[in-house]
C-alpha cells in the first residue's frame, strides 16, 4: 500500500501525487462542459449588523479536491453551515446535484448526496468506534422503530453488512485495531480519521471537510492527505476549509479564496499563492 | 458440575458493577424471603410492593427512553402517568363523571392514545428547540394537567377523585373468578405467626402479573430499540444533535419517536396504578413523583434499561422501606419523614462518587445477531502493518 510508504517520507514526496490528481482533474475539464456538484450562488447571510457571507459565488466540479481558505473571519464556516443546512441564507441559492437545497433541513440536504464534517471531532460517549462508525450509513431499515419488530431479520442484515463496511474502511485507514475501543479514548488526530471514515460510509458524492487536520501531528496529517486523496481517486468530491497552507496547497486544485464573506479570487494553488490580493488579504487584515 | 462452571463463568464474564449489583440483588431478596417466612412481611402487603416497584420502574423505563437514550429532560412524568391513571379511570369507572363502564382493554388503548397525542402536542414546539425549552415546557405541562384535573369537576370529579374503577381481568373469563375460586391458605413455618393466603392475596397475584407483563414487554421493546440503529442515532442526538444532522438523521423526528414512546410507557405506569388502587385523585399526579423517576434513572445509570428497572424498585424501596425502620425500638425518633433526606443523600452520594449511575450500558449496544453475521465474512484482517506503528 501506498498509504503505508508515504507515512514514512517527508511531505515533500507528495507533490507528485499532488500533480497527478491536478492531472486528473484537468482531463475530466476537457471532457465537454463541467460536472459540477456543488453550486453556490449569490450566497448572503448576516448576523445582525455583521454581514458574515456577502454574495458569494462559486462552484465545485465532480472529481476534484477543492480547497476553500481566507483569513480568520473570511466566513468559511458560515458558508459551510449555510450550504449543509445548519444556517438559514438570507439569499442566494445553494445547488446539490442540480437540485436546489437553499434552506433545507441538514438530513434533506445530505439526502442529496452533500455531507460535512466539524472542526472540532465529535464526541460519541458510551459508544466504541465501530459503534460511531455504524451512525454513518444512511436509510438504514433499522432507523425505522417499526420495522425492528416487523422485519427484524432485514434490520440484522443490513447491520451485519454495514458492520463489515465499517470494519473494512478502518481497515483501509489503517485504524482497525481501534474498532471496539471506547470512542472517546482515542487521539484526537484518530478521532478526525473515524469522522472522515464515518463520513465514507454515508456514501457521499460530496463531502465537506471543515479544517480536517488541525491538531493533528505530522504523520497522520500525511495519512489524511493520503487518504482524501484516494478516495478522490475512488469518485469522491471534496470540499476542504483549512488553515494548513502546505496542506492545502498539496492537496486541493482548486483553490477557492474567501474574504470578507465574498469570493477574492479562484484558481490554481500556483496562481493563489503569488496572487497579489490573497497576500494582501491574508497579510493586510481586513481592512 | 457443569451448571456450577457456566455459573461461574456466567458470574466471571460480568463486569463489577453488574456483580455488585446481582449480588446486592439477591441479599436483598433473601432478607424478603426472611421476612416472608417469618411473619414480619404481610405476603399480600408484599406484593403491593412489588406492584408499586413495577410501576416506578415502568415509568423509569419511560424516562430513560427520554433521557437516557436522546437526552430529553422531561419534567412532566406525574404528568403522564396521571394521564394514564386518570384515561383508565374515567373509561372504566362506573362512577366516572365522562364516559365509564368501558372494558378495562379499551381504557388502555384510549389512556395511552391520549399520553401519545399529549406527548406529540407538547413535542410539536419544543423539540425543535434546545433541551432547556423541552424541560420548562415539561415542567408547566405538568401542573396543567395537574390543574384541570383538581378544577375541572364536571370530567374529572375534582378532589374527590374517581371511584368504583373495576379491577383489571374483571372482564375476562377465567381471571376474573380466580381469587375467589382458589383456597384460602394458611401456612405456618413459624408457630404463632401463620402466613395467611386468601382472596386478596389472589387478586394483588394477579395484580403483579399484569404490572410484570407490562415492565417485561415494555423492557423488551426499550432493549430491542436501544441496540438498534434507531437506538444509536438517539444516543448520537444526546450526545451531540449536530453530528446526527450532518449525518443525515432527521432529528426532530428521532426526539419526537423517543419522546412519544417514553411518555406512552409512563402512562401505561398510570392505566396499572388505577387498576391496582381502584382510585384515583389529583394527589397522584404531585410533581414528587417526578422527581423520585428522575432519581431512580440517574441512580440506574442514564441510559441503561436494567439501570433504571433497578433503580425503580431501589426508590420504592426506601420510599417504603423507610415505614418499617420505626419497627426498630432502638432508633430513637420517628424514621418514616426521614425518606425525602434519604433519597436526597443518596443521589447527592451517587453524583459525587459514581456520576454514571450504579448500572450505566456496561457493553456495546450491537444486536448480537448482527455481529455474528459480520464475522462469518471470510478472513477477518488483523492490523498488520509493515514498519513502525505508532498507535500500537
Amino acid at each position: 500500500m501506498s498509504d503505508t510508504e508515504s507515512l514514512a517520507d517527508d511531505s515533500s514526496t507528495e507533490t507528485p501525487a499532488a500533480e497527478q490528481s491536478t492531472a486528473d482533474a484537468s482531463t475530466t475539464d476537457q471532457s465537454a462542459e463541467k460536472d459540477i456538484v456543488l453550486e453556490v450562488e449569490d450566497l448572503q447571510k448576516s448576523f445582525g449588523g455583521l454581514v458574515a457571507t456577502d454574495h458569494a459565488t462559486f462552484e465545485v466540479e465532480r472529481g476534484t479536491i477543492t480547497g476553500l481558505i481566507g483569513p480568520n473571519g473570511a466566513g468559511k464556516s458560515t458558508i459551510f453551515n449555510l450550504i449543509s443546512g445548519f444556517y438559514e441564507a438570507d439569499g442566494g441559492s445553494v445547488t446539490v446535484n442540480g437540485t436546489d437545497v437553499t434552506n433545507m433541513e441538514p438530513y434533506q440536504v445530505a439526502d442529496e448526496g452533500l455531507i460535512r464534517t466539524f472542526q472540532t471531532p465529535r464526541k460519541l460517549e458510551g459508544m466504541t468506534v465501530r459503534e460511531a462508525m455504524l451512525i454513518g450509513p444512511r436509510n438504514q431499515p433499522g432507523e425505522s422503530f417499526l420495522t425492528l419488530f416487523t422485519d427484524p431479520d432485514a434490520v440484522n442484515e443490513a447491520e451485519s453488512a454495514n458492520l463489515a463496511d465499517a470494519q473494512r474502511i478502518l481497515e483501509e485507514f489503517e485504524i482497525d485495531h481501534l474498532a471496539t475501543q471506547p470512542a472517546t479514548d482515542i487521539s484526537g488526530g484518530q478521532m478526525k480519521l473515524v469522522e472522515l471514515a464515518r463520513a465514507m460510509l454515508a456514501e457521499p458524492e460530496i463531502l465537506l471537510l471543515d479544517e480536517p487536520v488541525a491538531g493533528v501531528n505530522p504523520t497522520l496529517r500525511n495519512t489524511l492527505a493520503d487518504q482524501i486523496r484516494r478516495l478522490n481517486e475512488q469518485g469522491t468530491t471534496f470540499l476542504l476549509i483549512e488553515h494548513d497552507m502546505e496542506f492545502v496547497m498539496s492537496l486541493a486544485d482548486p483553490v477557492v479564496v474567501l474574504n470578507q464573506g465574498s469570493v477574492l479570487m479562484e484558481g490554481e494553488p500556483d496562481e493563489i499563492q503569488t496572487d497579489e490580493r490573497v497576500i494582501e488579504a491574508y497579510l493586510g487584515g481586513g481592512t | 458440575m457443569s451448571l456450577r462452571n457456566d455459573a461461574v463463568d456466567y458470574w466471571s464474564d460480568l463486569t463489577r458493577a453488574e456483580q455488585g449489583v446481582t449480588g446486592s440483588i439477591v441479599l436483598f431478596a433473601a432478607v424478603l424471603l426472611f421476612g416472608l417466612v417469618t411473619g414480619g412481611l404481610n405476603p399480600t402487603y408484599f406484593l403491593f410492593l412489588v406492584g408499586l416497584a413495577g410501576m416506578y420502574a415502568l415509568m423509569s423505563l419511560g424516562l430513560n427512553s427520554q433521557w437516557g437514550f436522546s437526552g430529553l429532560i422531561n419534567f412532566s412524568v406525574a404528568a403522564f402517568f396521571g394521564i394514564g391513571a386518570y384515561g383508565a379511570a374515567l373509561m372504566t369507572s362506573d362512577s366516572s363523571p365522562l364516559l365509564g363502564g368501558f372494558d378495562p382493554i379499551f381504557g388502555l388503548v384510549v389512556a395511552l392514545s391520549v399520553a401519545a397525542v399529549m406527548a406529540v402536542l407538547i413535542g410539536v414546539p419544543t423539540l425543535r428547540l434546545r433541551a432547556d425549552y423541552l424541560a420548562i415546557a415539561s415542567l408547566g405541562l405538568a401542573e396543567v394537567v395537574r390543574l384541570l384535573v383538581l378544577n375541572e369537576r364536571q370530567w374529572t370529579n375534582g378532589s374527590g377523585g374517581v371511584r368504583g374503577i373495576p379491577r383489571f381481568f374483571d372482564n375476562w373469563p377465567v381471571l376474573s373468578t380466580f381469587p375467589e375460586a382458589m383456597p384460602g391458605l394458611e401456612i405456618v413455618i413459624i408457630p404463632g405467626s401463620p402466613i395467611e393466603l386468601g382472596t386478596p392475596f389472589y387478586q394483588m397475584v394477579l395484580n403483579i402479573s399484569l404490572v410484570v407483563a407490562f415492565v417485561a414487554a415494555s423492557y423488551l421493546v426499550l432493549r430491542r430499540a436501544h441496540r438498534s440503529p434507531w437506538g444509536r442515532v438517539l444516543r448520537t442526538i444526546r450526545s451531540d444533535e449536530d453530528l446526527a444532522r450532518a449525518l443525515g438523521k432527521n432529528t426532530y423526528s428521532f426526539k419526537m419517536q423517543s419522546f412519544v414512546l417514553g411518555s406512552v410507557i409512563m402512562a401505561l405506569a398510570g392505566v396499572f396504578y388505577a387498576h391496582l388502587n381502584l382510585f384515583v385523585s389529583p394527589g397522584d399526579l404531585n410533581p414528587i413523583t417526578t422527581f423520585y423517576v428522575w432519581v431512580a434513572v440517574i441512580l440506574g445509570g442514564s441510559g441503561s434499561n436494567r439501570g433504571a428497572l433497578f433503580g425503580g424498585v431501589v426508590v420504592v424501596t426506601i420510599r417504603e422501606g423507610t415505614r418499617f425502620l420505626n419497627e426498630f425500638a432502638w432508633i430513637p425518633f420517628d424514621t418514616a419523614p426521614l425518606r425525602l433526606l434519604l433519597i436526597g443523600v443518596l443521589i447527592v452520594l451517587i453524583m459525587k462518587f459514581r456520576p454514571q449511575g450504579l448500572l450505566p450500558p456496561q457493553r456495546e449496544l450491537i444486536w448480537p445477531d448482527a455481529i455474528a453475521g459480520s464475522e462469518t465474512e471470510p478472513e477477518r484482517h488483523t492490523n498488520q502493518r509493515p514498519g513502525g506503528d505508532a498507535n500500537e
